[in-house]
């Protein structure tokens, strides 16, 4: 991983467009980005999840490990959009392990610096949990999508 | 004074009876009649005017018959029992061909009986509409139900006006009778002490004169037209049925359905004793060594499970289901597809049903009329209380709306043209990718989007897309999931195959002309698409840019790999592939197709999206889709139905006004309107 504090541009970014100007420029302050190779490992499966992550250009892959498979990657996440959520819902521990499949760089919010100024802002916490909410509610329904497994044999078949 | 004139009655003595059926045994017809066997009175044989039900009648209720002595002698005063003519022109079994095998070649040949001439004696007038019901759906339609059509012509109809009508019955409120005015060659109504008989067609008329009849004297005719003008009385006008086609695709997300689905035992006895009902299957019969088969076409019904089953699934898995779509279909969507009722109210339905549900009072719970009319009539009222509920205007818009425009004459039983494996590939763990080599014209002549039906001797006739047309053939993809398809995979370079078509209406490419293109599709759904993106690419400067969204369960469940890749390096073409589980080997994108519509910019007013794959993806796709602004009339899908004969005969495939083989598979969503997507359809 290449880290550094200098951040680019949050407003750039699908989440960060859509935060109001002041709570932007707060929230700036606990940006950083990073760059990962493929197939860099950037969070693993239940561990602490300390930043909120956009993906600003790449694609990552959230891998389940399954004993019997072995890692099952369940869904990739493209440029613009979030990774690590669970830094900013409790208990904050990594629902899956995210691997860079190419070469990708996100942007960063700390997530502690994030959790106390959502504590303290009504107005910020209203922009970034909508925000976090839109991205899990289109989540949660691919995934129902996913888990409907359409595209699976049937064997019982007239023909 | 003998009788000569269609115009003037004849009076035939009941004594008379017999010189008519040996007219008619003469003319080497065997006759059929009513006569009293089981415990009925059923259509059989004829040879003698002793064999008929003289003193007999039965009285008929929900769910009940019983016969019952009259003490006369009359022969004709029943109503209808639990048999049907369609017995006799539409048998349960018929065979249709008879295919080989032998070292990987398949040979099929024709395998209808003969139809003998025949006489059809004390038909009533029900029964003459729903012989002329099924004549328009097997005999006049697009395709021809050839073992049909013969059996018709070779039967002569003399019918018996009905003037003991049952309290089952409801002819009046259908218009079917109990009046014979139509279809008929002979028509006679009982007296006392006879018949008074009417020619209907120029073979009744010469008939009638070798009867040598006298004329029947006004009291006599008058007596025959008081005797069926009292019937029609006593019979009322139980189901009116004005309004009524549209009150019940409006009901059809009623609370009534389930609620009849709780007493319904889907035994399909309604369905079998229906003269009207045609729905057939194709049955199978094989040699035990499996090289001879002979495939008969079978009566089948919308009430057993397995009619609507499809590759992916069920149709319509509940009860309520299919009665919904029994009941819409005989007084509503026939209207659509003939300009005819289903039901001719003969009332068998109701008779026969082992738990008396009566569809007179059925449909007045479903689909109400209003208060007014409701009054007028005295219409019957459900024997409980209904839980009807008012439904939401939004179910009230016809099920399919826009014109279909009608394909070739088809005819059964089908012919198979032989075609030969050239090529076979394998694409995932369980499908190929068969080329075959053929000079059929027909064939070739398919369009993308088309399907055929490929036939192997001992297998049922499996529907099939195809997944690209050749100057001198054509490939098909076939995922091995049944024992047909399991068959069709394992052919080997060199077998042969029956094939026949290409049927249905195919992707309208011209549609795109000038627009954007989005094509969507997920796991096989690909192999239909793909002659359309060969068309597309052939004629490339004809469209904007075209993309093509691919979803497959893995990446080792995708379709056509290496095309894909080089697909995908055309600068004039957007390859977005996404898979729903992969290993730590893919690269690609991981999630459901909808997920692909995220990158990429659509101009969705200006583009034209054209969608196959599992029902349930093409209705999340569409959801994307008009959220981009593109119209209905742009959206195109291809459905997935059970068919079995593949020109609109077999009945399985019908929705609302259409029959998906023959009228679809592609549709637009605005052509189908509520339909898309909604359950049990």
């Amino acid at each position: 991983m290449v880290s550094g504090s200098q951040s680019g541009a949050l407003r750039d970014t699908w989440f960060g467009a859509r935060l109001p100007e002041a709570e932007l420029g707060r929230l700036q302050a606990h940006a950083r980005s990073a760059s990962y190779e493929a197939g860099a490992e950037i969070l693993r499966e239940g561990d602490l999840t300390r930043d909120l992550g956009i993906v600003v250009q790449g694609r990552v892959a959230l891998r389940l490990r399954v004993p019997e498979r072995g890692m099952t990657t369940v869904l990739t996440v493209e440029a613009g959009e979030i990774i690590g959520w669970s830094a900013v819902v409790p208990p904050h521990r990594s629902t899956s392990t995210v691997i860079a499949v190419v070469p990708t760089d996100l942007m960063l919010l700390d997530g502690a610096a994030l959790r106390t100024e959502l504590d303290a802002d009504p107005v910020l916490a209203a922009a970034v949990y909508r925000s976090l909410l839109e991205a899990l509610a289109d989540r949660l329904t691919g995934t129902r999508m996913q888990l409907l497994d359409l595209f699976s044999q049937h064997r019982d078949e007239p023909w | 004074m003998v009788m000569t004139s269609a115009a003037v009655p004849g009076f035939l003595p009941r004594a008379g009876l017999d010189r008519l059926l040996d007219l008619l045994a003469a003319d080497g017809r065997r006759v059929i009649g009513p006569t009293v066997g089981q415990g009925a009175v059923v259509y059989d044989e004829i040879h003698h005017a002793s064999d008929l039900p003289a003193g007999w009648t039965a009285d008929q209720a929900p769910g009940s018959y019983r016969l019952r002595q009259t003490g006369t002698e009359r022969q004709f005063d029943y109503a209808v029992g639990p048999t049907s003519w369609k017995h006799e022109t539409f048998p349960p079994r018929v065979p249709l061909t008879i295919g080989r095998r032998v070292n990987g070649q398949v040979t099929f040949e024709d395998a209808l009986p003969a139809a003998p001439p025949v006489a059809f004696l004390g038909v009533r007038g029900c029964e003459i509409a729903a012989l002329l019901t099924q004549d328009a759906v097997l005999a006049r339609g697009i395709a021809v139900d050839r073992d049909y059509a013969a059996r018709r012509a070779a039967a002569l109809i003399i019918a018996v006006e009905c003037v003991t009508p049952a309290d089952t019955c409801f002819c009046t409120s259908m218009g079917t009778g109990p009046e014979v005015t139509t279809g008929f060659d002979l028509a006679m109504t009982e007296l006392d002490d006879g018949f008074v008989v009417r020619a209907g067609s120029p073979a009744g008329e010469r008939l009638l004169e070798r009867l040598e009849l006298t004329a029947a004297d006004p009291g006599r005719t008058t007596a025959a037209q008081d005797a069926v003008a009292a019937a029609r009385e006593r019979m009322g006008d139980p189901v009116p049925t004005a309004g009524l086609p549209a009150r019940l695709i409006a009901a059809a997300e009623s609370p009534q359905w389930a609620e009849i689905a709780e007493r319904c035992l889907a035994c399909a006895n309604c369905t079998l004793v229906c003269p009207t009902c045609f729905c057939t299957g194709v049955t199978q019969v094989s040699d035990l060594d499996g090289f001879e088969a002979t495939a008969e076409r079978t009566w089948d019904s919308c009430f057993t499970l397995g009619f609507s089953k499809v590759a992916g699934g069920n149709f319509r898995p509940r009860v309520q289901d299919r009665y919904r779509q029994w009941l819409t279909h005989k007084f509503a969507t026939w209207w659509d597809q003939f300009g005819m009722s289903g039901c001719v109210g003969c009332g068998r339905c109701i008779t026969w049903c082992p738990v008396g549900i009566d569809v007179r009072a059925e449909l007045m719970a479903v689909a109400p009329p209003p208060p007014a009319l409701k009054a007028a009539v005295g219409i019957i009222e459900p024997a409980r209380p209904t839980t009807v509920k008012s439904v939401p205007p939004a179910a009230s818009a016809a099920l399919l709306t826009a014109p279909i425009p009608l394909p070739a004459v088809e005819e059964l039983p089908p012919t198979y043209a032989r075609t030969f494996v050239a090529e076979r590939r394998r694409e995932t763990v369980d499908t190929v990718t068969l080329r075959f080599d053929t000079s059929d014209p027909d064939l070739l002549a398919g369009r993308p989007g088309q399907f055929v039906m490929a036939a192997l001797p001992a297998f049922s006739a499996a529907p099939i897309s195809v997944s690209r047309f050749h100057r001198d053939g054509l490939e098909l993809t076939i995922r091995a999931a049944g024992a047909a398809t399991r068959a069709l995979c394992e052919l080997r370079r060199g077998d042969s195959v029956g094939l026949r078509g290409p049927m249905g209406r195919g992707w309208p490419v011209d549609a795109a002309e000038g627009h954007d293109v989005v094509i969507v599709t997920g796991g096989i759904g690909l192999a239909p698409l793909r002659p359309l993106v060969d068309a597309l690419l052939a004629d490339r400067t004809r469209f904007r840019e075209i993309r093509l969204l691919y979803g497959a369960r893995s990446p080792a469940d995708r379709l056509y790999v290496e095309e894909l890749s080089e697909l995908a390096a055309r600068p004039d073409l957007d390859v977005g592939q996404i898979v729903d589980r992969a290993g730590p080997d893919w690269f690609g994108r991981v999630g459901v197709v909808t997920g692909l519509f995220d990158q990429g910019h659509l101009d969705g007013p200006n583009a034209v999206a054209y969608v196959c794959g599992p029902e349930r993806m093409m209705t999340a796709t569409v959801d994307v889709l008009r959220d981009r602004g593109v119209s209905d009339d742009r959206i195109f899908v291809t459905l997935e139905r059970h068919m079995e004969c593949g020109v609109g005969l077999c009945g399985h495939c019908q929705l609302g006004k259409s029959f998906v083989c023959r009228d679809g598979p592609v549709f637009s969503l605005a052509e189908m309107g509520p339909a898309f997507g909604r359950e049990g359809l």
